[in-house]
């Protein structure tokens, strides 16, 4: 299939690989983080890593979007869920992310009217053949998202769909990258920057990484081949004493990003004044909320919900696995109290989160042994 | 996922995926498109069209 045989072609990453070997200096020991989610998953689905030197590390970022969300944000959902009359949409890894008191799947076993859905515009339909009933979106995720709640908030007054609303969770890549960046207990070289993030925001906002840190990011694909091209665009800046934002995914991502997308965003969202992530605690100007204009579609104002900040059980260590600090095998409750089939954490919840990433693909066994 | 049929009033398309799978895709953010073009979609938005030939 197109654009997914060619960058899957063994010998051609083999040669990749090969080009990367002779690009790393010995000795030096060469930390990557991949921001994505997406990417850490592809990352270990394809064994990417399997082909790299042994003194470079790949080092998991907070881009699963479901993993950041904090457990007092599930439980304000699930208040909402339990309103009556309510019926509450999201996607489908979501559905199983614990809150304080359980998950929205468990709030559906309670009685409560939790659907899944693959879009907004899903559950703007829901709205549409439930007009009696109040339809709210948990909206999730970074940039890649946003756009598509923005969008069917717009749809939903343009069409006059009076019983959709929104509980808005979105939030912005930058400022925990900058949060990361400012950490003292993370030594980074290189960032392979969000692929599909930046079909949206562009390569831009990423320039303030090697400007004001003077650490390379390339903006990488999802496929294997796309992933060792970046890593090896990274190791070549450090080989030739370089730091830039560097596009490899420039097949579908504009150095300016999506324009008309960022437009509707900032019709529809703002910024909130602070935001809590999970394992990085709050971050000023971090994530969205809707605009006055959209207020009255904003469900947390029409309900009221907790708003209570629940701290992380004390055996998750989620926070430092987001972080980059520990890897995911290292956490206590890995592969053992916590499985994607009963996580503690956010991180093996979403397949996108790290932790699910180790343990789908078989990893724990083998770094098990290692320690 | 494949424009299958358009809706440019709405600013809808109808996409299949690889697999054949179609659903409704909000297009407003990569107009002007065809039936045929393959775009990126995500959460049932085209971020991007993607080119006929990759070049990267």
């Amino acid at each position: 299939m197109r654009f997914v045989d060619e960058f899957r072609d063994a010998a051609l990453g083999r040669a990749v690989a090969g080009e990367i070997l002779a690009s790393v200096e010995p000795g030096r020991h060469y930390k990557v983080m991949e921001v994505c989610g997406g990417h850490t998953h592809s990352i270990y689905k394809y064994g990417v890593d399997d082909l790299l030197p042994a003194n470079v590390e790949l080092v998991h970022g907070p881009g699963c979007p479901v993993c950041v969300i904090p457990m007092g944000r599930v439980d304000d959902g699930i208040a909402i869920a339990h309103e009556p009359g309510v019926i509450f949409t999201c996607f489908g890894d979501m559905m199983r992310v614990p809150g304080s008191k359980g998950t929205l799947l468990d709030a559906k076993a309670e009685g409560a009217d939790v659907r899944m859905v693959y879009s907004p515009l899903d559950a703007l339909r829901i709205a549409k053949q439930n007009p009696e009933r109040d339809v709210v979106f948990f909206a999730i995720g970074f940039e890649t998202t946003a756009p598509s709640t923005a969008l069917t908030m717009k749809r939903a007054r343009t069409e006059g769909v009076p019983n959709f609303f929104c509980m808005c969770n979105h939030v912005t890549i930058v400022p925990p990258l900058r949060a990361l960046l400012e950490s003292p207990d993370l030594r980074l070289d290189g960032f392979i920057g969000p692929g599909h993030v930046s079909t949206v925001v562009g390569a831009r906002p990423f320039e303030f990484i090697p400007a004001d840190y003077g650490k390379p990011v390339v903006v990488s694909g999802f496929e294997p081949l796309d992933l060792l091209q970046s890593i090896h665009m990274i190791l070549t800046q450090l080989a030739g004493g370089r730091c830039e934002v560097e596009v490899q995914y420039s097949r579908v991502v504009p150095y300016e990003g999506n324009l008309r997308a960022l437009e509707v965003m900032a019709e529809v969202f703002e910024l909130r004044p602070h935001f809590e992530w999970r394992g990085l605690g709050f971050i000023s100007q971090s994530a969205l909320k809707l605009t006055d204009a959209y207020a009255d579609l904003d469900a947390e104002l029409r309900y009221s919900v907790p708003g209570v900040r629940v701290a992380d059980p004390k055996a998750c260590q989620c926070g430092e696995v987001l972080k980059g600090v520990i890897k995911p095998w290292e956490c206590k409750v890995f592969g053992t109290a916590c499985t994607p089939e009963h996580a503690i954490g956010t991180c093996m919840v979403s397949p996108e989160g790290a932790c699910a990433a180790y343990y789908n693909y078989g990893r724990f066994a083998r770094e098990r042994e290692v320690v | 996922m494949r424009i299958v049929k358009l809706d440019n009033a709405r600013g809808l398309a109808l996409c299949a995926d690889e697999n054949g799978a179609r659903s409704s895709v909000e297009v407003e953010l990569v107009l002007p498109v065809e039936v045929g073009d393959t775009v990126l979609v995500h959460a049932g938005t085209a971020l991007a069209r993607v080119p006929a030939k990759a070049n990267a």
